[in-house]
């Protein structure tokens, strides 16, 4: 049983314009099993917040703590944090042209594990992992996301999931780009890594799709860099029929903000 | 109203293309070419060829030496199985062909590496060799040394050569390739010396009629290593390709000049360098020459520099440059780049739970893989990978 806690975190990014706050106070607290929904409108700063406790080096935290299992994690570099148990399924996976899938994912195994997997087991383990997500063996070969389709990348972030079996997992946006079938096969790798491992998720995304297939215990709003209301799943489906325009600033629509 | 006025363009002469006389000298009319050393200038800065090259590092190869003649070259294949009888080394005189049959030295170290050398070593491949031929040139010691090597196959012949280069030398070293016509053949030169040793070096490359040669070449260390390739075609349809792998260490200037030079109809050159530096004073020198010549119609030539600064202070120069005295091509293309590290590609490899030195390692080995799977033969491209990854561990 774990638990990570967001306590009144505050991160901000340089910009052309300046030094700009984004999150602007979060709360929130996950435990292992528990799926969270953030949604919220374009720009307000979700994605922000995932990329803040991976620790990307573009984001700087200004105040707030984060507590994995009562450990701070800010001080850690992103790799501590990803061998203390997050994970990151990002929007946009990165292309790291000459670097074959499998000693990519082979390396962040023996990292994250601190210790390489058995060569046998650690074959059959992928094998069989690739097959669930309907990818072809070649995939493994090919250098890192380079050249992969959208909904390939997604396949590929959601296999690393299962593979590295983190504690929590933050998927960004993970459903865009997908068609139908593609949801279906990562939504369902996702829930298998949950049920295999009692993975805490915390689902960052705009549209209600992917909630038909991964279903969230709790769906929190997100607006303006701070959480501005938390219900059941319920909650989605209001958001469904009437969109973010009442989490928006007076006069503004979600079109003019995007 | 524009005075309109009758204009005449000239036409060239397809059989003639000097009968209008060039807007620019092209390189091949401007450089000579000869064995003797009195027809290049002592180096310095203000030459075209040696504006990027440490002068004062290396003056002891600017004037005729007497080599110490230390320098073991030893002939072996690289799984160590038996040499077969087709495959032959032996010591050649100067004045003997092949020694001296490929083109002439084009500078003044070229030159007095021609002049210093007492015996040149002649390796021949006169019929097809799956397994790859292995030369090792090895060193111990810093005496000024002269190296002068002929490598010659027959017509038709495939085969692979890799020439190795270690330990602690100060040498001059000469080579000569000439492959036969409709010939396959890659030869790859590693120079992994030591940190403090010098190499000058200069290939003079004949690809013949219809054959494909693969020239590849390792530097990975030594104080100064300044290696310059001189290639022509001996027919149309010839194909070369040419790709260099470079690591540059504080204190280190390590040079590469290729010069293609496309004299025949519809042949075709690529030429691929990678380099990789790290740290104040390190320096690395890409130059890449490409002539078309005016009998050259149907050239497909390309050539590509990219360097990886590891750690900041180090210097990349690279410079491509292309003379095209020819129309009626098919390409003509160059590009060239120097940068740091990719911020995005570190923190996608860290967000998985590699630490940060282990991730620069795999993004400098993919750098140099995309390169390396382009060679077509898995004994060369294994052994260079295996290469590079030692090296990396370092």
């Amino acid at each position: 049983m774990s638990v990570i806690e967001i306590k009144d975190l505050h991160a901000s990014v340089e910009t052309n314009e300046g030094r700009k706050q984004i999150l602007k106070g979060v709360n929130l607290t996950i435990n292992s099993n528990e799926t969270h929904a953030i949604m919220g409108p374009n720009g307000s700063g979700k994605s922000t917040l995932a990329y803040t406790l991976a620790g990307h080096p573009k984001y700087e935290v200004d105040s707030g703590e984060v507590l994995l299992d009562g450990v701070d994690i800010l001080t850690m570099t992103p790799d501590e944090r990803a061998q203390a148990g997050l994970f990151l399924a990002m929007q946009y996976p990165v292309e790291v042209p000459g670097v074959p899938m499998t000693n990519f994912l082979r390396t962040a195994k023996t990292a994250v594990d601190g210790e390489a997997p058995a060569i046998r087991q650690w074959t059959k383990d992928l094998t069989a992992a690739m097959k669930n997500l309907r990818m072809d063996p070649k995939f493994a070969t090919r250098s890192v996301n380079e050249g992969f389709s959208g909904g390939e990348k997604k396949r590929a972030e959601v296999l690393q999931l299962e593979l590295l079996k983190p504690k929590f997992a933050i998927l960004d946006e993970t459903d865009s780009g997908l068609d139908v079938d593609a949801l279906r096969i990562v939504s369902e790798g996702v829930n298998r890594a949950k049920a295999n491992t009692g993975l805490g998720i915390m689902m960052v995304t705009h549209y209600t799709r992917i909630l038909k297939y991964i279903k969230p215990d709790i769906v929190h709003v997100f607006a303006d860099g701070h959480i501005v209301e938390t219900a059941g799943p319920e909650l989605a489906d209001y958001l469904e029929e009437n969109g973010y325009d009442k989490y928006l600033p007076e006069g503004a629509t979600e079109s003019a903000q995007a | 109203m524009v005075a309109r006025k009758e204009i005449s363009i000239p036409v060239a002469d397809p059989n003639n293309p000097y009968a209008i006389p060039a807007a620019m000298p092209s390189s091949a009319d401007r450089n000579p070419r000869s064995f003797d050393v009195n027809d290049f200038a002592i180096p310095a800065k203000n030459q075209e060829d040696w504006r990027f090259t440490p002068i004062d590092r290396i003056t002891e190869f600017t004037e005729i030496f007497n080599p110490a003649q230390q320098i073991r070259v030893e002939l072996s294949m690289i799984d160590g199985s038996d040499v077969p009888e087709s495959v032959t080394l032996r010591a050649v005189d100067k004045g003997q062909a092949p020694v001296g049959t490929v083109s002439l030295p084009n500078d003044r170290v070229s030159a007095v590496e021609w002049q210093s050398f007492k015996t040149a070593m002649h390796v021949h491949i006169a019929q097809d060799c799956k397994t790859p031929i292995l030369i090792k040139v090895s060193s111990s010691s810093f005496d000024l040394d002269a190296l002068h090597l002929v490598i010659t196959t027959d017509a038709l012949v495939h085969a692979h050569v890799v020439v190795e280069h270690e330990g602690d030398a100060r040498l001059a070293e000469g080579v000569e390739i000439s492959t036969g016509d409709f010939s396959q053949v890659s030869t790859t030169f590693i120079h992994e010396w030591s940190d403090t040793s010098k190499h000058v070096g200069n290939h003079r490359i004949h690809v013949g009629k219809g054959a494909s040669l693969r020239h590849n070449v390792v530097t990975l260390g030594g104080q100064v290593v300044r290696i310059r390739m001189d290639q022509d075609f001996g027919g149309e349809q010839g194909e070369v390709n040419m790709l260099g792998i470079y690591f540059a260490e504080p204190g280190e200037h390590i040079e590469h000049r290729t010069m293609v030079v496309h004299n025949h109809p519809e042949c075709k050159s690529r030429v691929i360098y990678k380099g990789a530096l790290s740290g104040q004073g390190a320096h690395s020198t890409w130059v890449g020459n490409a002539l078309i010549e005016p009998t050259a119609p149907g050239t497909d030539s390309y050539e590509l520099n990219r360097n990886l600064i590891l750690v900041p202070g180090a210097i990349a120069d690279s410079e491509p440059n292309l003379e095209i005295e020819n129309g009626n091509i098919v390409g003509a293309g160059h590009a060239s780049s120097v940068g740091r590290f990719d911020d995005e590609e570190l923190f996608y490899l860290m967000s998985r739970g590699i630490p940060e030195k282990e991730a620069q390692k795999l993004v400098v080995a993919g750098f140099f893989n995309e390169l390396i799977e382009q060679i077509d033969i898995p004994a060369i491209s294994e052994h260079l990978m295996n290469t590079v990854n030692a090296r990396l561990e370092r």
